[in-house]
């Protein structure tokens, strides 16, 4: 879990930040009180969540973000002598953006969502009525959290859990939403399988999943950080890892030290799975190091410490990928976005 | 542990200033209390091993050199048992043999060349032994094949006469002997005691001879990764501070929330009033900070024949991202601890600690189901080792079998497999 920060100005936290990793952006809380008048409070709400990391990972922040759009699109009317198409995106939608970046970076999937919610807000022709316009995003915005979050969740998970043998011992990194579904799912199926979670012990998320797995009666053996890495990841079978964003080049955003173990399984010879739904995928930016997008821990931005974080594990680490329509490398093009 | 606990914790300077007012025994007993409880641990531990083996050599009883021998083997292994996953305990131990070794050959060359009478080779010379030839007196660097040979089938008669101490003819005659003791034997333990407090200066010099090293491999500009910085780690960088600008990162799995003070202060207090900047990590995870870092120090605990290496555990994560971005890794290791012995099952699958500062037992059923290991040590292959920089400079694997063959008698390399008789 994480404590709460206290509030300090932004010049004093960005103060901190080492000269060699000042480009790296940093979540910040801004009092409501500051933000811009057309923010809707649907999304300033949202927007504090994300930035005190209590909406940490990136579908959970996607699908709240897309809620609070809803909300936005519901409550919108299209002054006299404008039309839906032509005022919206600029007058409304795009305010509401910039708050939530301002709260924190965006992530990958909300970059997508919103880069779709655009395009589909510039197809209605201009003499599109209000109503329909408006009933029409407020389908579309179901239909993807549907299709995009709901059930590709619950496909990756039964993928997954099939590639899951009898006997297995399947390794994972701190906690991922779809590696517990998938181990639970696997474990509904009466498959008696081991796991190995490590952990982070500056998050200690990974216990958590631990003792969910544990009570579902799924023998467990956690260690609480990175230390011994080696002869873990070597007696496994398979390493499964959650991810934040796949880049157009196939490597994974993840949490920091992701990249480290799978790197330690693709060394002893154990296969890496990356599970991931297609709408975390980013075709348009390249990353081939940890430096290039990342965000600084605003809790842990000291002089005493520093920590980034996600890291970036190259496709060499990678042995597949699972997403809701198909399995494969990370850099082979998944369908959509 | 109780926090009261600690401020009762023994020194280790408090207990060996304390052995000269003890029995040996209870010197032995005390240090291998410590050992046991961890609270001597690391390089500590080869200083205590020093210590307490010049006290073997200075108030056990002993006429000649195979007694000696059986004396510093039996308070080594002792030792060696208490605390088996401190290897420099050994190695301290087969120095020591090794020096009695040198010492004593030395004396009978010294003898044979004077020509002096038979009966004073005959004391210091086990009977079994075969007559030995007068030759060029040997150096310590690595002796030939020949007498290496020659070694190892001494050695092996050593073995039986040590098994049963009764063999010795000397034995029954320790008290009168005493009292006339032959003037070589006052005159091999002065030799042996000086040649331990050699290695003893060794053990304290090595980190700065090492940090002498420093600003060779530092460069201006540089973005060093220290992992978990020892003392030894500690003393390079503050010498290479004193002469170039660059960046520490300091990285550990000592995790600094909630600690009363922000781990590493001093060293960093230190760099800082030098000029250079550090950066304290707060990460599990090391390959986020790697395309930055220019190399990576840190030290190991020993290091073994095969030239892998015991370190802190996370270390080997920090080695194997640089080595997986090309980028040099540097392992600080003293001469005394080179381990002449691959590394066993037990350490390449690392050294279990107190999980309890992770886990909180207190949380019930849920974490008691939980097999938690929380590693202390990692083992890492020679593969991920750029350079080992030893007090004696900096070197590669491929030529660590010399070190070892200058630093150990090949009769003394099987100690530790004596180690299972009790």
């Amino acid at each position: 879990g994480r404590r709460p920060s206290s509030p300090m100005l932004e010049k004093d936290i960005r103060g901190a930040i080492p000269d060699c990793f000042s480009h790296v952006p940093m979540a910040k809380r801004i009092p409501t009180s500051q933000a811009h008048k057309d923010v809707h409070p649907a999304v300033l709400a949202v927007g504090q969540q994300m930035a005190t990391f209590a909406l940490n990972d990136s579908i959970s922040r996607l699908k709240a973000t897309l809620l609070a759009f809803r909300k936005v699109i519901e409550s919108y009317e299209t002054p006299k002598g404008n039309s839906l198409s032509r005022h919206f995106v600029p007058h409304v939608l795009n305010p509401q953006i910039e708050y939530l970046t301002e709260c924190r970076p965006m992530c990958f999937a909300m970059g997508n969502a919103i880069r779709l919610l655009k395009g589909k807000v510039n197809k209605f022709d201009i003499d599109t009525a209000e109503d329909e316009a408006k009933d029409g995003l407020l389908e579309w915005i179901d239909f993807l959290i549907k299709e995009r979050i709901t059930l590709a969740e619950y496909a990756i998970a039964r993928n997954a859990a099939q590639s899951i043998n009898e006997g297995d011992t399947i390794l994972t990194y701190s906690r991922h939403r779809l590696v517990e579904k998938t181990l639970l799912e696997a474990k509904r199926d009466g498959k008696s399988f081991d796991v190995t979670v490590i952990d982070d012990p500056f998050e200690r998320n990974g216990q958590e999943l631990a003792k969910t797995l544990r009570q579902a009666g799924i023998p467990v053996l956690y260690s609480p950080n990175l230390g011994g890495l080696r002869p873990k990841v070597a007696a496994a079978s398979n390493v499964f890892l959650g991810g934040e964003a796949i880049f157009a080049n196939g490597s994974l955003h993840a949490p920091s030290g992701t990249a480290d173990v799978a790197m330690a399984a693709m060394n002893a010879g154990v296969k890496v799975i990356v599970l991931c739904e297609t709408i975390n995928f980013d075709r348009d930016r390249v990353s081939v190091d940890s430096l290039t997008y990342n965000e600084i821990d605003p809790e842990r931005n000291t002089a005493d410490c520093f920590r980034l974080l996600f890291d970036n594990t190259h496709d060499k680490y990678i042995t597949g990928v699972i997403t809701e329509f198909e399995s494969g490398g990370g850099n082979s093009p998944a369908q959509a976005i | 542990m109780a926090p009261s606990q600690a401020a009762h914790v023994p020194t280790l300077d408090g207990l060996i200033k304390s052995f000269n007012n003890r029995t040996l025994e209870s010197s032995i007993e005390a240090l291998i209390f410590l050992l046991k409880r961890r609270q001597v641990k690391g390089d500590e531990c080869a200083k205590a091993t020093a210590h307490i083996l010049r006290q073997v050599v200075a108030k056990s009883k002993w006429t000649d050199v195979d007694q000696l021998l059986s004396r510093i083997q039996s308070a080594g292994s002792r030792l060696v048992r208490a605390a088996p996953l401190e290897p420099v305990i050994g190695n301290v131990v087969r120095r020591v043999l090794g020096l009695i070794r040198d010492e004593a050959s030395e004396d009978r060359n010294a003898d044979d060349l004077a020509s002096e009478a038979a009966s004073d080779i005959q004391s210091l010379t086990p009977s079994t032994h075969p007559p030995q030839r007068p030759g060029p007196a040997p150096i310590r660097p690595s002796p030939s094949v020949i007498s290496t040979g020659l070694q190892v089938s001494k050695s092996m008669f050593n073995l039986l006469s040590v098994a049963d101490p009764g063999d010795s003819p000397m034995t029954g005659a320790s008290t009168p002997m005493s009292q006339a003791q032959p003037a070589s034997v006052h005159a091999l333990r002065s030799e042996v005691m000086d040649g331990i407090e050699e290695i003893l200066d060794e053990i304290n010099q090595a980190d700065d001879q090492i940090a002498g090293f420093a600003d060779i491999q530092i460069h201006p500009g540089d973005y060093v990764l220290a992992y978990q910085p020892s003392r030894t780690v500690e003393r390079f960088l503050v010498k290479a501070a004193s002469k170039r600008r660059f960046t520490v990162i300091i990285a550990s799995l000592l995790n600094p929330d909630g600690a009363a003070e922000a781990p590493y202060a001093t060293l960093r207090k230190k760099l800082n009033a030098a000029g250079v900047d550090t950066i304290n990590l707060a990460s599990n995870g090391l390959m986020a900070y790697i395309p930055r870092v220019n190399k990576v120090i840190f030290s190991a605990k020993a290091v073994y024949q095969n030239g892998g290496l015991l370190v802190d555990s996370g270390s080997c994560i920090a080695a194997q991202a640089a080595h997986e971005y090309l980028k040099p890794v540097i392992a600080l290791c003293p001469v005394y601890k080179f381990c002449p012995e691959d590394p066993s099952d037990e350490v390449s699958r690392g050294e279990l600690g107190n999980p309890s500062s992770y886990v909180s037992y207190a949380n019930g059923p849920a974490v008691e189901a939980l097999d938690v290991e929380n590693t202390v040590t990692d083992y890492i292959p020679p593969e991920l080792i750029d350079v080992y920089l030893t007090n004696l400079g900096p070197q590669t694997r491929h030529h660590l079998a010399s070190i070892l063959a200058d630093h150990y008698k090949t009769e003394d390399i099987g100690f530790s497999l004596q180690l299972g008789e009790p």
